[in-house]
């Protein structure tokens, strides 16, 4: 039972019906105006801006790391900064209690030496002082001594030293009380 | 159109029943008009070409419609498409012009492949590019195209030259290659692109064909189905390999133009 | 009796097919050259692979041509 038996033979296969060809152009036209005026631009600018999301990530990517290598820079710069400073300053302290302890210890010098000579010369005032004292009173008492002395008649030798004992008791007890 | 007035074989024919083995014939590719206008009967390749048109602008807009950043996985896959044409056939061939041409190229590739693959769709089963009036258009567009541009890059003389006259050859040797160059060129280049597009389809049709057709005809008794189904997976083989074919037709149709393209956008030697 | 003797060696079908057959030597021929220098080609600079593919393909599309013609050329003149 073949179909087609209406028609006198089958028809070449390399010879084309023209509608055929109008149907095929107006087909591709179709497509290629539905490519050329919607389709592949929404894609193109849809590609652009997925390469640019994708490149401005991984500039701002980049740029937090610039900034996060800075901040480490300054901070690093920061430390060093503080450290010198902090040596500095222990220096100047060292210093600074180097010249502090040499004029303290300047200073005691000076004030045990004023004292030494305030001392010095107070004992060279008092000796002075006792030396006149005594003069006067070795001359008093001798002159007394020699009063009793020659008031007792120098007779006898014991006589003698036992007026100089208690006259020197005498003057101890004299010495005592006017302490 | 019911699936009995598809067949342009005789159904009735078995094995053993002297009728012989009913060949895939030119009544293959002959249909009956679903309707017709005038003197034009518009028949199954014409619906399949419309329909296969649609689906390609249907597929794309589907994918591309609402362009997202972030591509779904329809759009992804169009995206390979696209991208596989645009810089593997356009970039690569015709450089950096190519911009202009994509959506041509594209046209071309997805138009092409789709009238192909109608030939391993279940119900339709026949490609739209083994009736040579698609091919033939197709080959229009692209003949047009490249004229078009050989004379606008290079002026009407330069165009001429562009067609006729190869650089870098010995002048006696122009008296020969010359008229070769322009038969070549402006006649044969089309003409080859549409019957190689079209040979392709209609003999893989016709291989199909002779293997389904095969299947059932040995079909009935037991020695006979026993074969039938070597047929019939022999069928499967021959599918599969359309498959790649169908695909790689496309691919060469879509290169082939580029070429042409690149040739006319060729500045004078 | 004669005329069994004319029929001794009678061939049924297309002579077309036979034509075909030898038009298809050449372009098996420059197909199988094609392919198998182009995948010499690849091994050997495997980094140009995609350049030599696709020129492959068009050399080989163009090959292909010529037996699709030969194919197509029985319809022409039946």
């Amino acid at each position: 039972m073949m179909i087609q038996l209406a028609a006198d033979g089958p028809q070449s296969p390399l010879l084309p019906v023209w509608p055929e060809i109008v149907i095929g152009l107006i087909c591709i036209g179709v497509v290629y105006l539905a490519f050329h005026k919607k389709l592949l631009p929404a894609i193109n600018k849809a590609l652009d801006e997925r390469r640019e999301a994708i490149e401005g990530g991984m500039e701002k990517a980049e740029a937090v790391q610039a900034e996060a290598r800075q901040t480490l820079e300054e901070y690093r710069a920061q430390l060093d900064d503080a450290r010198r400073d902090a040596s500095r300053l222990r220096q100047e302290a060292q210093e600074q209690g180097a010249t502090l302890i040499a004029e303290m210890r300047e200073e005691g010098q000076r004030q045990r030496e004023e004292i030494i000579a305030a001392g010095h010369a107070q004992i060279s005032a008092e000796r002075q002082q006792a030396a006149e004292a005594l003069r006067q009173d070795v001359g008093k008492i001798a002159i007394d001594l020699a009063g009793r002395l020659v008031g007792e008649s120098l007779e006898d030798h014991a006589r003698q030293s036992r007026t100089i004992d208690r006259f020197l008791d005498d003057l101890e007890e004299k010495a005592e009380a006017g302490r | 159109m019911n699936s009995d007035q598809t067949l342009a074989f005789e159904t009735d024919c078995h094995l053993f029943q002297d009728c012989g083995y009913p060949a895939p014939s030119l009544w293959s590719f002959q249909f009956e008009p679903i309707f017709s206008i005038g003197g034009f009967e518009f028949n199954k390749p014409a619906l399949l070409a419309i329909l296969g048109s649609l689906l390609v602008v249907g597929f794309f807009w589907a994918a591309f419609g609402k362009a997202k950043v972030v591509p779904g996985k329809l759009q992804m896959v169009a995206e390979v498409l696209y991208d596989f044409v645009r810089t593997g056939i356009g970039r690569a061939v015709i450089g950096k012009q190519a911009e202009s041409f994509v959506p041509l190229l594209v046209t071309l590739f997805f138009t092409v492949w789709m009238f192909n693959l109608w030939a391993v769709v279940p119900v339709a089963q026949l490609p739209a590019s083994s009736i040579i009036a698609y091919p033939i258009a197709l080959a229009l567009v692209v003949w047009v195209t490249y004229m078009t541009v050989t004379f606008k890059t290079n002026g009407f003389v330069g165009g001429i030259r562009n067609l006729c006259v190869p650089g870098g050859l010995p002048k006696p040797i122009y008296v020969i290659v010359t008229p070769i160059e322009l038969l070549s060129n402006v006649f044969l280049r089309p003409f080859t692109l549409a019957v190689r597009l079209f040979a392709n389809m209609f003999a893989g049709h016709v291989l199909i064909l002779v293997f389904l057709i095969g299947a059932w005809y040995m079909l009935g008794t037991v020695v006979g189905t026993f074969f039938a189904f070597g047929s019939l997976f022999m069928t499967l083989v021959i599918t599969v390999f359309e498959l790649f074919i169908q695909a790689l037709q496309a691919y060469v149709f879509t290169i082939l133009t580029a070429t042409y393209i690149s040739g006319a956008l060729e500045e004078p030697h | 009796m004669s005329a069994a003797f004319e029929t001794l060696a009678a061939v049924n079908g297309n002579i077309g097919t036979i034509g075909y057959g030898i038009g298809v030597i050449g372009a098996g021929i420059g197909v199988g050259y094609i392919f198998g220098n182009g995948v010499q080609a690849i091994a050997r600079q495997p980094e140009a692979a995609g350049l030599i593919r696709q020129n492959m393909l068009l050399g080989a599309a163009l090959v292909e041509a010529l037996a699709l013609i030969g194919f197509v050329t029985p319809f022409i003149f039946s």
